[in-house]
């Protein structure tokens, strides 16, 4: 059933005289993976750090339109950016680890949200670790320091981290292209067992990974979105001529 | 690893198998409706064919899903190009079960000359051949393959030889003529189940070995 988890409408980004998004209307639906994708510049990664608010943190930065979830608009003024984030957890391209212990990284955001005893800090930690699927390779290095793990493990690592606090909503950018193929593999297996419980929005320059793991894609073209469809039907069958030439690589 | 790619070749694979024992039986009745005489059995191969119909399309659809969104290489490749060549076989091969199942109705009683056709030892050999090709298919057995090629030599030698009895057939008596025509295209629609066999058994091939043997240009070699 398709339940939709963020209803986006109208939505224009400006930083400073640059527009980066031009009147975006999109659902993004609950427990799905949603592909983003589009030439650089397009405006991909402007619209992904809109939906957990991290677009503010740019000066110049201005927006209108709308972007709700569970039917609450997050750019509401009551909203607690914090909790919000809470909510919406993010992946980047390079994992962003501490230069810390593995286990000082997993647990910096439950104590950040009050969670303080060791006992229901461990558990938070297997559980989200065996969700990631990482559980098994470092249940024995806790104490190491996470930058000593390979690539993927970091990246893999930071997915656990981002489960920590029990985010709905994972926003991904570009998970896997500092990754060699096995790596990548694992992480496209990983958030194909993610949607399960969560609903993935992942930013990709990879249009194979894109048609591999998503349910749906949107393209998007100079801050438009051009065309918004089951991955499947844009793979196969594009409406838009600028969605076929860009897939098709005949772009430009 | 599982990989998300597996699902999915599991998925066409036990599609293909489903239609593959459809199919199979669909031949199986449409040679006996003629034996029997049985035009309940005819109309039941008649009738089933749409759902051989409705396999192809579904087959076709998860192919060019599998080669759109998943890129595949090397066996997965093989295996994803053989199996839409599989499927269009088995279609066809379902078509002909229909046609002989339709030509099945045409005559009251079988023609007195008709123990002395090979039609026994020749349903027997196309039976076997699609069994042979299909099995080949799930077990990825290349050994079949070959006995599915080889049998096709004999399967076109009887078929030639009775095609040329029923022409005789006709010279002989113009009461002949009727029946005798609709025997000379069964013969020839067997014959076509036959090479449907041999294309399939070669994909078969194709998939296990990534030769292409077909038009039996290399089969010879692979031999040697």
């Amino acid at each position: 059933m398709k339940e939709v988890k963020i209803k986006i409408k109208n939505l224009s980004l400006y930083f400073n005289y640059i527009q980066a998004l031009n009147d975006v209307s999109i659902d993004i639906y609950s427990k799905k993976v949603t592909a983003v994708i589009g030439p650089s510049g397009c405006g991909k990664t402007s619209f992904l750090r809109s939906i957990n608010r991290m677009n503010e943190l740019i000066s110049g930065f201005r927006y209108t339109g709308e972007i709700k979830i569970d039917g609450i608009n997050i750019y509401d003024r009551e909203i607690d950016v914090v909790n919000l984030r809470k909510l919406v957890g993010m992946v980047f391209q390079k994992s962003n680890l501490f230069p810390k212990s593995i286990w000082d990284n997993l647990i910096f955001a439950p104590k950040l949200h009050g969670v303080k005893e060791d006992n229901k800090l461990k558990d938070i930690i297997e559980e989200t670790c065996r969700k990631a699927a990482i559980w098994d390779e470092i249940k024995d290095r806790l104490n190491e320091n996470a930058l000593n793990l390979s690539a993927g493990q970091q990246q893999r690592l930071c997915i656990a981290r981002a489960l920590t606090v029990k985010p709905d909503i994972l926003l991904m950018d570009e998970p896997a292209s500092a990754l060699d193929p096995t790596s990548t593999a694992k992480i496209e297996e990983l958030i194909y067992e993610l949607k399960k419980n969560y609903s993935i929005i992942l930013v990709t320059h990879n249009m194979q990974q894109a048609a591999r793991i998503s349910d749906y894609t949107a393209f998007f073209y100079l801050g438009h979105l051009i065309e918004y469809e089951k991955t499947t039907k844009m793979f196969t069958n594009p409406t838009n001529q600028q969605t076929e030439d860009y897939i098709t690589g005949r772009f430009g | 690893m599982d990989r998300i790619f597996d699902f999915h070749i599991e998925k066409l694979k036990t599609r293909l198998i489903k239609m593959c024992s459809l199919v199979d039986e669909q031949v199986d009745f449409a040679i006996k409706s003629i034996e029997e005489q049985n035009r309940e059995l005819a109309d039941l191969v008649i009738s089933r064919d749409k759902i051989v119909d409705k396999y192809d399309i579904k087959i076709e659809r998860i192919c060019q899903k599998l080669f759109a969104l998943n890129q595949p290489v090397a066996m997965d490749l093989r295996l994803v190009m053989s199996a839409l060549k599989i499927n269009s076989n088995l279609e066809r091969i379902g078509d002909l079960a229909k046609n002989i199942a339709h030509q099945s109705k045409d005559f009251e009683f079988l023609p007195n000359y008709f123990n002395r056709l090979h039609y026994s030892e020749i349903t027997f050999i196309v039976r076997d051949m699609i069994k042979k090709a299909i099995d080949a298919f799930i077990t990825n057995d290349s050994e079949l393959v070959r006995v599915v090629i080889k049998s096709d030599d004999k399967l076109d030698e009887l078929v030639k030889e009775d095609s040329k009895y029923l022409i005789e057939l006709m010279h002989e008596s113009k009461n002949n003529i009727n029946s005798a025509i609709i025997f000379y295209q069964v013969f020839q629609e067997l014959e076509r189940l036959g090479d449907h066999a041999t294309n399939i058994a070669e994909e078969v091939f194709f998939i296990v070995k990534a030769q292409l043997i077909k038009h039996r240009n290399d089969l010879a070699d692979q031999e040697s």
